[in-house]
């Protein structure tokens, strides 16, 4: 391994791109995942739409220079974490890797993420990409609910790192439970939730709105957000947390002081149950969407309990969370509770159904919260992407001139503990 | 974790469907005296409502519920006529005047959860809830005006204000339009 330099890590997000070298323990880099480029108006075909006579297909911006272009049209190459436009991811990882990770893509190995069910269509593209526009040495392509499983075990003993667990992701837009069997996710029994971090942002922002009447309405949204990243987390209680805030206030309401960009005045404002009532939405999803009322535990134990029977037990073991939102104090704790109740009820019923013969053996509920869980996903990769294992799984160039794309639809699972 | 309930003891009697639980009041009325510091249905019902007022539904488990959804309910009506009170006498005095003015009871079709609660059987059980309902109101009105005027500077709480606009199980009491 002496004298290769480290491999790239890019994790392409439906909103943001996280891009660093392995072995680091935060991405270098955090940009929005948006190209911004000059397209004519003309009805017709895209491509015939960008044909262009000289050089312009070069003027194009990513990440937060895509946003701040004027005279663009800005592009999201990626919707719901799966890539839409090949073309722009082409332009996209082009800038990613000589503009902002300053690399030259012929002495790394890449590691690059996929959301679950991904095709292998796709990882064909990608490889093509990859290998022929980049003539990268070798390439791997990681499922991100893996990558997750493995940034928990930064945190843990050495011998409970299995790759089996389930893993809750939740960023901005929606939550996913994602089982994962041994490195393999279980596809036919993930779940989606439409609660996540924009969720809390405009219930706290609905709360805020209908007592503190001093915030600017422009600003809004940014202290609700500011709101939810600096004071929330979760009760164990509701009904006796909104006691104690009535019983002493001076020492629960916090204050919180911003500043209108537009006239330079300054506001104060109280900052009060929302602290708590912001991420309750997650277990209470009725407070905030009238559609949806299934409380996060419910759908984790849903979805366990979809899955085949003899990975149950080791799915409810190794509950892995991932992902901005996740971040609130607590949340694991208020998960093990909610879902150990659930699972205990059910054990209960088993027994009382058999009359008192069958004593079941309880069920380990164990939810992992860690330092990473923010870039989980990144971290996962940059983890098991500076193991010597890593090399092995790669996919070569040669490999890749030898059998041609096709290589990069199977992706072996490694570094778990054998 | 579902909505709180009501976990006060059965009194026995029925008014309605609605369980005549025990008051602590000074009100004439026909329910029954609470003797001593206990909790009551209305003390009961002000500890849940800030919890509570954020469900959209609700399961009745028991006559108790009944009595402590229509105290719920009440709460919101009473917060909605202290938010425009300045202090704490008019407040008072708003309080009173919205627990004797005429109200729907369970079977009027104006009444929100005819659902939820059986109309009175007889003349007599009419009379009874209505009487029940005032005093209930009556206290309700006393004790919420006491909570959200209980600052310094004597103007309502903004902690009980901003529950105003919500409403428990998407009902209330009276009809927006009226």
């Amino acid at each position: 391994m002496t004298g290769r330099l480290p491999p790239c890590i890019v994790d392409v997000g439906t909103g943001y791109t996280k891009l660093g070298f392995a072995g680091n323990h935060e991405p270098q880099m955090i940009i929005p995942s948006a190209v911004a480029i000059k397209e004519s108006a003309k009805v017709g075909e895209q491509s015939q739409r960008r044909l262009c006579k000289g050089v312009e297909d070069l003027d194009f911006f990513i990440g937060d220079e895509a946003m701040d272009a004027t005279g663009y049209a800005v592009k999201y190459p990626v919707r719901h974490g799966i890539v839409e436009d090949w073309d722009l991811m082409e332009k996209f990882m082009e800038q990613c890797i000589f503009k902002y990770l300053r690399a030259e893509p012929e002495d790394h190995y890449f590691l690059l993420t996929e959301p679950p069910l991904n095709t292998p269509e796709n990882r064909e593209y990608t490889a093509e990409i990859m290998f022929e526009s980049f003539n990268v040495p070798g390439l791997y392509i990681a499922v991100q609910a893996v990558l997750s499983l493995a940034a928990s075990w930064a945190s843990r003993q050495a011998t409970e790192r299995s790759l089996t667990g389930t893993v809750i992701d939740s960023g901005a837009g929606v939550t996913h439970i994602i089982p994962v069997a041994d490195g393999y996710v279980i596809g036919s029994c993930i779940k989606h939730i439409p609660i996540a971090g924009r969720d809390i942002t405009s219930f706290v922002q609905s709360l805020l709105r209908e007592r503190e009447p001093n915030i600017p309405p422009q600003m809004s949204m940014e202290t609700a957000k500011a709101v939810k990243e600096r004071f929330s987390y979760i009760c164990p209680d509701i009904a006796k947390e909104f006691n104690k805030y009535d019983g002493d206030p001076s020492k629960w309401v916090k204050k919180y002081d911003g500043k209108n960009p537009v006239n330079n005045q300054t506001f104060s404002i109280d900052i009060g149950y929302e602290r708590f009532l912001g991420p309750e939405i997650f277990f209470h999803p009725e407070f905030a969407n009238p559609d949806f009322t299934t409380p996060i535990s419910e759908v984790v134990d849903n979805v366990i309990q979809n899955c085949p029977i003899d990975v149950r037990r080791p799915l409810y073991k190794n509950i892995v969370l991932s992902g901005g939102s996740t971040m609130f104090k607590d949340f694991d704790r208020r998960l093990q509770r909610d879902l150990k109740r659930i699972v205990d009820a059910r054990l209960k019923i088993t027994e009382q159904l058999s009359g008192g013969r069958i004593t079941p053996k309880p069920i380990d509920v164990n939810v992992i919260a860690h330092k990473m869980q923010r870039y989980a996903v990144w971290f996962g990769g940059s983890m098991l992407a500076s193991t010597p294992d890593f090399y092995q799984v790669c996919h070569t160039k040669a490999e890749y001139e030898e059998k041609g794309p096709s290589i990069c639809r199977h992706n072996p699972v490694f570094g778990a503990m054998a | 974790m579902p909505a709180y309930h009501c976990s006060l003891p059965h009194p026995g009697s029925l008014v309605g469907n609605m369980a005549m639980l025990p008051l602590r009041t000074k009100y004439r009325g026909p329910a029954p005296i609470m003797a001593g510091d206990g909790i009551d249905v209305v003390d009961e019902a002000l500890q849940f409502f800030k919890s509570n007022v954020f469900f959209r539904t609700y399961e009745v488990k028991g006559e108790c519920d009944r009595t402590l959804i229509y105290v719920t309910l009440y709460i919101t009506e009473c917060l909605k006529k202290l938010a425009k009170c300045k202090d704490k006498n008019t407040g008072n005095n708003e309080m009173y005047s919205l627990a004797v003015s005429k109200f729907p009871i369970p079977g009027d079709p104006t009444f929100p959860l005819n659902a939820v609660y059986g109309k009175p059987k007889n003349d007599a059980d009419l009379e009874l809830m209505q009487q029940y309902l005032q005093q209930v109101r009556q206290e309700t009105g006393l004790r919420v005006c006491e909570r959200v005027f209980s600052t310094p500077d004597g103007k309502p709480s903004k902690w009980w204000l901003c529950f105003t606009k919500k409403r428990f199980m998407d009902k209330s009491l009276i009809a927006p339009s009226a």
